[in-house]
């Protein structure tokens, strides 16, 4: 059987040259067997135009990177194989983020923001004591601290998330999810109040309107709909008792 | 003459990986300020990739108990084939525990000690009652006990997170996107470094006390690897172009002997060390009859160049890719294989359709980890220039001498994060902040030349896609896991052709205005090709095998004339490396029997 | 944080509005889902109907009942404006992004505003002429057979389950309380089996004989 031809359909821009509209750009290549979009991005911009920007690190969807809207559905581009995608394949850069150019998006800056706000580190008075042994934790919480904690910040979630293209403060389903990992954590002393008052808003918890594009869409599988179902019970109970 | 904007600080960071920023770390507790510079977003970086986990001789574990500093610092040694600093592997064993439970106090989600029994190889494991809920360990290759301390299948990431978020409490400023690329110096001293954003292009400038490189690894010289594709040893380059700064054992690549056919993502060595099998075209387990003890845990080198000689011997499966052979984990059942090793499933799934509960992984040993890199001493200064350390991968400080040990990367990101960070934040106190501003505009003006000199040929240019390819071509073909004196020959001479046209590189697309990806590419490749002339050219001159450096045609390790490191400098101008060495620091261990590998066990 | 959001912003009012929103919404739908019984109740003989209607006649609940819906309802829209992509801008951004993201529930909340403002409408107008017209039998029968009334009910019928629906699979979702795919199919049935009721219950008047005037 002779390969496929694919048809790429990339979006073009350049935020340097406003005065070049917004565009998509066709591209054709032979696809070639295991062709993940990583590959096939990059032989593009081999041998067909090397100004087409784009971003992977690891490649082997660890890093989050590579988060794009791959046929209207977000995903990671270095894990999709071409093989699961029609012939015609069209490529947009992730909504909500600002644009850089092209299939490139500035996630860096708004994970940091939202680490900000959601202030994800662990909140102690304990002052580290080299000599003592560590303090107990039990593996299934461990797991769990983990399961919510495997999140790549890939930016998939927000992409696809209604309210985060509405709003622009919204924390998203990652930054819920992140408030959530320290809920968990008993290493980390903040009371509900606390959590309260850096998700129990419309910024955070309180402006999801639930529609699970974010849960459809993480590459990574974080359970986001059971963890904003979790934070958004908790912080009823919250707003129930705060004063 | 370009235009740049100047930031001025106490110490700059060059790299958000680990090791940047445990350092930064170090350095911002003691009061400093601190700028961490990154191409990509910190948490982006490839400490994020290790899955397997980082050593530390807790003792936790069942099969860990009785660890301590000593059995690790012997493992350590003895892996890298006597060629680490003991003094340095020394001062990391006993640090390794403390950092270990400190990133515990920051927030990594440590795997426990759990109170079930299970099965291990045929022997029942139970575990103690008493240590259930502390740290756990796992089995990794070349080590005594079970030491590698594990977050599932995401110890990089967690770690990276954790110590991110610290970064983030303190309130640190990293500048990602920001692509590090001349050291601005004197010949004497270190003053910060010229930098190109990723963003718009443009130059920046930034001054600092003290300057720290903690650029990883950059395996990406190889054309199949491991490492993400942004590790090309932009840092290091950096660091070798200064003229005198030198690089340490570059010959020293590590083959992890589990990269995934085609896509050489790696299957971490977890895979085995919870009882992963390999098995050759008959499905049949050769690794117990060359390394009956330690199997297929035996140090990464000894394995690798196994499975190569098994290969060799007619044994590999035939594929479009090469020969390989296979990694079989099936046995450990659906519920280990989920849980603990979900990465290898999905990456398995993902990468190449392939059910590991039910299915074999097709696996080849490919490049890994880079032993060498910018020589430093025991506090982590960069031999050559004041002012200046190095840290992490892109370091030499020299702990693994010719073959890392799985997990002791990680940690040494940590552990050289607490000691160097330590020795930077004083150093740091003593320093000053001058400079003279011709020095400044000396460097910005020597950048911008290369750039518009690139752009000026444009299309009459060579192409750097290609010189890249052969370059990675030849390193593969050449520079691999069983060296000659005639290949390494080969590759010196066909790498000096490749400098030579890469001196001459230009831009087949577009102009190179603004972030243009191409000549971000085309201005980092002359770097990458003289760190490739480094490697073949350390490799062709050490005549003798150590570690993961094997030349077929010196097969025995000769400590009478090779226990000495490699130090390969670039004076301005040259055009090849130029070799130097230096004597190893042994403290307590005398060069010995590995106890695996050729030396030992059946050929 | 910023100043003046700092100084003003009472911390809990997001989350009072959003309960109020949820509330509301789920009294809106029992509202519907009693209000779709009682309709009903004409399947089960005219007298039945006529009996119930003379009911709330007599002892004046049909004002009550017009103002507290007005109420609920006021708190409904009030609670859910905060949520809408009210400006124009915002509206077009969310529609585009429905588009380019193919995604079922994301339309789904699209459709939910599209209906919301439909009922608002519709509802305007039924009230309107229930409350001028009074219920009875003939006078419901009346209305019906006016084709115009007729087309206006089954699409306010279709609206408010359609829209009832999505607003409860959402607030169960939204609270974690179920398996989304399996509720998915649970409401569709219990929609499916509101607007068969209904549209029975058009059908009935439709074929109504009228005996006579309402039951006085
Ligand atoms: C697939 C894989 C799995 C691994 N698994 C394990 C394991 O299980 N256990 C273990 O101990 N080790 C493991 N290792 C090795 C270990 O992960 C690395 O050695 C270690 O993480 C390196 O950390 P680092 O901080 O030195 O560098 P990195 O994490 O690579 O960070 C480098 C940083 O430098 C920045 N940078 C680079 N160049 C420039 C420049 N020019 N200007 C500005 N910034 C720059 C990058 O943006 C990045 O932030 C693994 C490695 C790989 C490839
Ligand atoms: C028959 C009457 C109505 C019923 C049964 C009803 C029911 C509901 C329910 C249960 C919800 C979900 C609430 C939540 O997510 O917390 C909801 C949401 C909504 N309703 Fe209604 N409603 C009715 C009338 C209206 C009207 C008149 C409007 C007019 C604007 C409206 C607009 C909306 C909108 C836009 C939402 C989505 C809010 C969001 O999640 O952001 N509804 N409705
Ligand atoms: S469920 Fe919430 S966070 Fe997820 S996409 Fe919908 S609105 Fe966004
Ligand atoms: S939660 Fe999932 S989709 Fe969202 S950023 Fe994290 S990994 Fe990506
Ligand atoms: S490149 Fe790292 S996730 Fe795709």
């Amino acid at each position: 059987m002779s390969p496929r031809e694919l048809t790429f359909h990339i979006f073009r821009y350049d935020p340097e040259t406003p005065e070049v509209k917004p565009h998509t750009q066709t591209f054709k290549i032979p696809e070639e067997p295991a062709m993940t979009l990583f590959v096939a991005l990059n032989k593009i911009r081999d041998e067909q135009d090397p100004t087409l920007k784009f971003d992977f690190v690891c490649r082997a969807s660890i890093c989050g990177s590579c988060g794009m809207l791959i046929n209207g559905k977000a995903s990671l581009a270095c894990k999709t194989l071409t093989k699961d995608l029609p012939s015609d394949i069209t490529l947009f850069p992730l909504p909500a983020f600002k644009l850089l150019g092209d299939l490139s998006v500035d996630t860096g800056t708004w994970f940091r923001d939202m680490s900000v706000r959601t202030e994800s580190w662990i909140h102690t008075d304990k002052v580290f004591d080299e000599t003592a042994q560590e303090e107990k934790m039990d593996d299934d919480l461990s797991l769990e601290i983990y399961e919510a904690e495997r999140c790549i910040e890939c930016g998939c979630c927000v992409g696809v998330c209604a309210t985060a293209n509405i709003r622009p403060n919204f924390i998203g389903a990652t930054g819920i999810n992140r408030v959530s990992r320290f809920m968990l954590d008993p290493r980390d002393k903040r009371d509900e109040q606390e959590y309260f008052e850096v998700v129990g808003n419309d910024d955070g918890i309180f402006g999801c309107v639930g529609l699970m594009a974010c849960d459809d869409s993480c590459p990574i599988g974080v359970p986001l709909r059971g963890q904003l179902a979790y934070v958004r019970r908790k912080m009823a109970v919250a707003g129930w008792h705060r004063k | 003459m370009n235009s740049y904007d100047i930031t001025t600080t106490d110490v700059l960071v060059v790299g958000a990986g680990l090791a940047g920023e445990r350092a930064a770390v170090a350095a911002a507790e003691a009061g400093h300020n601190v700028i961490i510079l990154s191409l990509i977003p910190p948490r982006r970086s490839h400490s994020s990739a290790a899955q397997g986990g980082m050593q530390a001789s807790l003792g936790n574990a069942a099969m860990g108990k009785g660890d301590n500093p000593d059995v690790h610092m012997y493992d350590t040694v003895k892996g890298s084939d006597w060629g680490c600093e003991q003094d340095v592997a020394r001062m990391f064993v006993e640090t390794a525990p403390i950092a270990v439970r400190e990133m515990a106090h920051w927030g990594v989600p440590w795997s426990r000690v759990r109170n079930e029994k299970r099965m291990y190889e045929g022997t029942e494991i139970v575990e103690d009652p008493e240590k259930v809920g502390l740290i756990n360990a796992r089995n990794f290759g070349g080590t005594a006990k079970w030491r590698t301390c594990y977050t599932s299948d995401g110890a990089g990431h967690t770690l990276l997170y954790a110590m991110d978020s610290i970064v983030i409490k303190l309130g640190i400023t990293v500048h990602d996107r920001m692509e590090a690329i001349e050291l601005i110096h004197d010949g004497e001293r270190c003053y910060g470094v010229v930098a190109r954003s990723l963003r718009d292009g443009e130059l920046h400038v930034y001054i600092a006390k003290t300057t720290v490189i903690a650029t990883g690894g950059f395996g990406r010289l190889y054309a199949a690897s491991t490492n993400a594709i942004i590790n090309d040893g932009g840092g290091v380059a950096m660091a070798l172009n200064s003229g005198v700064v030198p690089l340490g054992n570059m010959e020293a690549i590590q083959f992890h002997p589990t990269g995934m056919v085609p896509s050489w993502i790696l299957i971490t060595e977890g895979a085995r060390g919870e009882g992963g099998h390999l098995l050759d075209k008959d499905g049949y387990r050769f690794m117990p009859d060359y390394e009956p003890k330690y199997k297929e845990l035996a140090s990464r080198d000894v394995v690798s160049r196994r499975i190569m000689q098994h290969i060799r011997a007619g044994h590999g499966v035939e594929s479009p890719y090469g020969p390989h052979v296979w990694l079989d984990i099936r046995h450990l059942g659906e519920h280990r294989i989920n849980t603990y090793l979900r990465e290898i499933s999905t990456i398995a799934r993902t990468f190449a359709g392939i059910d590991p509960v039910k299915e074999l992984i097709p696996v080849r040993p490919t490049q890994h980890y880079t032993m060498g890199g910018i020589r430093t001493n025991k506090d982590g200064k960069v031999y050559g220039l004041d002012n200046l350390f190095s840290l992490g991968e892109s370091a030499c400080w020299d702990l693994h001498g010719f073959n890392r040990l799985g997990g002791n990367s990680l940690a040494e990101t940590v552990v050289a994060g607490r000691i160097v960070g330590k020795k930077i934040a004083e150093y740091t106190n003593d320093a000053t902040l001058e400079v003279k501003s011709n020095l400044i505009q000396e460097h910005v003006n020597k950048v911008s030349a290369r750039m518009d000199a690139i752009r000026a040929r444009g299309k009459n240019g060579e192409n750097w896609v290609d010189i890249r390819k052969e370059m990675q071509m030849t390193l593969e073909l050449d520079v691999g896991i069983f060296r000659t004196g005639e290949h390494l020959q080969h590759a010196v001479s066909k790498l000096s052709d490749l400098y030579e046209r890469a001196q001459n590189v230009g831009l087949m697309g577009g102009g190179g205005q603004g972030a243009d990806p191409e000549l971000v590419n085309a201005m980092r490749l002359p770097g990458m090709l003289k760190l490739a002339l480094t490697i073949a050219r350390g490799a062709l001159e050490r005549k003798e095998s150590r570690g993961s450096h094997f030349r077929e045609d010196y097969p025995k390790r000769d400590d009478e004339n090779w226990l000495k490191r490699t130090l390969a400098y670039w004076p301005e101008g040259a055009k090849l490396p130029e070799l130097k060495y230096e004597s190893i620091t042994i403290t307590e261990i005398p060069p010995g029997d590995r106890g695996y590998g050729e030396s030992s066990g059946k050929k | 944080m910023y100043l003046q959001k700092a100084l003003t912003k009472s911390i809990r009012t997001d989350f009072i509005v959003e309960m109020v929103q949820m509330v509301s919404g789920l009294l809106l739908v029992l509202f519907l889902w009693t209000h779709m019984v009682f309709v009903a109740s004409i399947l089960l003989g005219q007298s039945s109907f006529g009996a119930l209607a003379g009911f709330m006649d007599k002892y004046e609940l049909l004002p009550v009942t017009v103002v507290v819906l007005i109420f609920i309802f006021a708190a409904h829209i009030g609670a859910i404006m905060r949520h809408l992509p009210a400006r124009w801008a915002e509206q077009k951004v969310a529609w585009r992004h429905a588009k380019m993201i193919r995604h079922k529930d994301t339309w789904s909340w699209l459709f939910q505003i599209v209906t919301g403002f439909g009922i608002l409408l519709f509802a305007f107008i039924h009230i309107v002429a229930v409350t001028y017209g009074g219920i009875s039998v003939s006078l419901s029968k009346g209305r019906i057979d006016n084709p115009g009334f007729l087309i206006f009910y089954a699409i306010l019928l279709l609206m408010s389950e359609y829209h009832a629906s999505v607003g409860l699979y959402r607030i169960f979702v939204k609270w974690g309380f179920v398996n989304r795919h399996r509720l998915d199919r649970v409401l569709g049935v219990v929609t499916l089996l509101m607007l068969v009721i209904g549209f029975v219950t058009l059908g009935v008047f439709l074929t109504l004989k009228v005996a006579g005037g309402g039951v006085a």
